[in-house]
């Protein structure tokens, strides 16, 4: 029966909380409106992840026939014949030089080349990201057996960009350059075919081995497609979820201690407990709603697939119930609404940096991870993405599960006991 | 004295080294009506929210109904009902929604009738469903006071709860709190309006946080130490400043035109200036004597002109 009593009194307060947000229409607005309208915009924002329009300076100062090539191809124009006619496979290898020069097309936009070939080369005062200098005699020094390198300058403060530019660059120059190989083989004169076939079997083997590219057969798992906005919307979802939940909720009790309501609360036979319970309730109905919603954006507009729904309800719900209690416990500690939202941005901001809601957590150094692990953030993502694109089961993200639980029970333990006297 | 149902003991509270409540001890009775008078900052405030265990007590103690006030206090919170200093209900709830809600957080039954029946006492019912933000001040102290009986207390705290209204709804408020204490409710009311004083079955002065007198009104009236002099004097507001700067006289306050004058010795003051009056500006009309009321007596109090010593001496 004194449970009973209990329920009605949680109840009591639930439907109040829920009559305030309810009739303060424009945080209703707020709260309905922009998580989508955020899920919608950071979506898109955050879709792709591969380096586009690469603004880049482009100097052939050998101007030779093997220069003209090599800067053809990296202009987007198909020149490896040699490489399709040799290999077993060409409608692979077909493909392969197709994605290839798609890529260079979408990664490069040319520039017209400003200023001098060797001495320094200025990126920013020609507003160009990259520069790119074929050198004089590189077309001789391919004959000459003593090869020159090329030139690449790039900008380094943009740390996304510039290793993939790289990268980009060193796959164009050795795919190209395995072209001439096959070239070179298919106009040797009949001499050294003549003598090739004098080596033993075994000898033959080898040589051709080795001048076949070795390459590793990549498979690509959980992601295949490796697609950044599957593994974007979860963190997006959270950190939304966790800025509305924990500035929606501290205001509640700061805002009971600023209007006087709290004393007139705390003399009533009402326990610090039920309160507690009786505020978190509406606003972990609201919050799951919303969550849902801005899945379901995420899964209708961008086509992300849901895997065990149940799980991930299980995951949203311990999540919002940590983020509510967090957001409670600052309430109850804040002697006014101003604090308590001050308080909240400085908590929201290394929540937000910090907890692998946009970038993985394993970049980040082991000491600062250990703070990750304080974030309900953190712990979202890390199952959320574990269920959705490992297929994680419950044993896998129990860890993270727990310590959501956990978290919730303390901040609200927390609340509660602040909640004792009237203060202020 | 009926038997006591609040007690404080040296009942103190400091904030930092300021002391808000200097060990208060007194005793009020059931079915009393006390007043706790007070300039602003005496430490009203503080000692009801001490008494509703809003607060706690730096040191002493203090008892409703045998139960302490801090160590009990979730035993005694359906007991007493707290009307406090300022409107504190939920604005943006209605009439009705603001009582169901501390009709359900006082766990009671029957919460529609008991709901309905208060509306009809107070008569708001035209307002039963406005919000109460929307309210003049009048009405949400009566809706306060509504949400503060609506569990049928013994016992009801209200610190000030006619400040700041006009003269019809403080008697309305105070005839509605006439009407609970026929039903042997017990009240603790903080007011500065002396008028109300009056109507307190007992009342206790508090000054810097301590407890300098306590009694019923007639009792503080007497311990004033008889009849006041009260002269007629043309125009008023020059006359009281004259007045004060006149040697023998401690204070003079103006009241309905007439000059209430504190002196050690008044009729001496009256023979004087019968024979000659010292102020040619001034028109003097007439005197008479006149019992002390309860604003004399806050005044005497508030201005330091009683110490605790003497009124003690004087209610013995």
């Amino acid at each position: 029966m004194n449970l009973f009593d209990s329920l009605k009194a949680i109840l009591t307060i639930a439907y109040k909380e829920f009559v305030h947000v309810w009739r303060d229409r424009r945080v209703l607005l707020l709260i309905l409106v922009l998580p989508p309208f955020f899920t919608l915009v950071f979506g898109h924002a955050f879709e792709g992840s591969n380096v586009r329009d690469v603004s880049t300076m482009f100097l052939d100062a050998d101007n030779s026939p093997e220069s003209q090539k090599f800067a053809e191809f990296l202009h987007g124009k198909n020149v490896l014949d040699a490489l399709v006619e040799g290999s077993d496979n060409p409608d692979k290898v077909r493909k392969d030089i197709s994605d290839l020069l798609q890529n260079l097309k979408d990664t490069f936009i040319w520039k017209k080349w400003v200023g001098d070939a060797k001495g320094t080369i200025d990126l920013v005062q020609n507003g160009a990201d990259a520069a790119i200098v074929i050198p004089e005699g590189w077309g001789k020094s391919l004959q000459d057996g003593t090869p020159i390198n090329m030139r690449a300058v790039l900008d380094g403060s943009d740390t996304n960009t510039a290793p993939a530019v790289q990268a980009l660059l060193q796959q164009a120059l050795g795919i190209f350059q395995l072209n001439e190989r096959y070239e070179l083989i298919k106009n040797l004169p009949e001499q050294v075919v003549d003598l090739g076939e004098q080596l033993s079997p075994q000898t033959q083997h080898e040589f051709s081995s080795s001048l076949t590219p070795w390459e590793f057969d990549t498979q690509i798992l959980y992601n295949p497609k490796l697609l950044f906005v599957d593994y974007v919307v979860p963190g997006m979802v959270g950190l939304i979820l966790q800025l509305v939940t924990v500035t929606l909720i501290a205001s509640t009790i700061t805002r009971e201690r600023e209007v006087g309501t709290l004393s007139q609360l705390l003399v009533t036979p009402l326990r610090q407990s039920e309160i507690v319970v009786g505020k978190v309730l509406p606003y972990l109905f609201i919050s799951m709603f919303l969550i849902a919603g801005t899945i379901a954006i995420g899964h209708i507009h961008f086509g992300i697939k849901i895997h065990q729904p149940l799980l991930l309800s299980l995951v949203c719900f311990l999540f919002l119930l940590c983020s509510l209690g967090l957001g409670l416990l600052i309430s109850a500690f804040s002697k006014t609404q101003t604090q308590a939202i001050q308080f909240s941005v400085f908590l929201l901001l290394p929540i937000m940096l910090l907890s692998g809601a946009f970038a993985p957590l394993s970049q980040l150094p082991g000491s600062i991870r250990i703070f990750s692990e304080l974030f309900p953030l953190t712990h979202f993502c890390r199952a959320f993405r574990s269920v959705n694109m490992y297929r994680a089961d419950f044993g896998f993200i129990a860890a993270d599960l727990i310590a959501l639980a956990v978290g919730a029970v303390i901040t609200c333990i927390g609340a509660a006991y602040l909640l004792r006297t009237a203060d202020d | 004295m009926p038997k006591p149902l609040i007690v404080l003991t040296d009942l103190a509270k400091k904030f930092g080294h300021k002391a808000a409540v200097d060990k208060i001890s007194m005793s009020i009775g059931q079915g009393e009506v006390f007043g706790f008078l007070g300039a602003n900052g005496a430490g009203k405030t503080t000692t009801i929210r001490m008494l509703c265990g809003l607060t706690k007590p730096t040191a002493g103690r203090a008892s409703i109904d045998g139960l302490d006030v801090w160590r009990d206090r979730f035993r005694i919170r359906s007991k007493f009902g707290y009307v406090s200093q300022r409107f504190s209900l939920y604005a943006d709830l209605t009439v009705r929604e603001n009582l169901r809600f501390f009709a359900g957080a006082y766990r009671q039954d029957h919460i529609n009738e008991k709901v309905d029946r208060m509306v009809k006492e107070m008569d708001l019912e035209p307002y039963r469903d406005s919000r109460a933000g929307k309210l003049s001040g009048g009405y949400k102290q009566l809706l306060s006071m509504a949400c503060a009986l609506i569990h049928e207390p013994a016992l009801l705290f209200l610190d000030e709860p006619t400040a700041g209204l006009d003269p019809v709804h403080r008697q309305q408020i105070w005839d509605f709190l006439y009407q609970v204490t026929q039903s042997g409710t017990t009240i603790f009311v903080t007011t500065h309006y002396m008028d109300e004083a009056e109507r307190c079955t007992d009342v206790g002065f508090v000054q810097h946080g301590r407890l300098v007198a306590k009694g019923s009104p007639r009792q503080l009236k007497q311990a004033l130490g008889g009849d006041l002099l009260e002269v007629h004097v043309e125009p008023p507001m020059p006359a009281v400043l004259e007045l004060r700067k006149f040697p023998g006289i401690s204070a003079v306050d103006l009241r309905s035109g007439r000059l209430r004058i504190h002196a050690a010795d008044p009729q001496a003051l009256v023979d004087q200036w019968q024979q000659y009056w010292p102020f040619p500006g001034l028109k003097f009309l007439g005197y008479s004597w006149v019992e002390p009321d309860m604003e004399d007596v806050f005044n005497a109090y508030a201005q330091g002109r009683h110490s605790p010593n003497q009124v003690q001496a004087a209610l013995k």
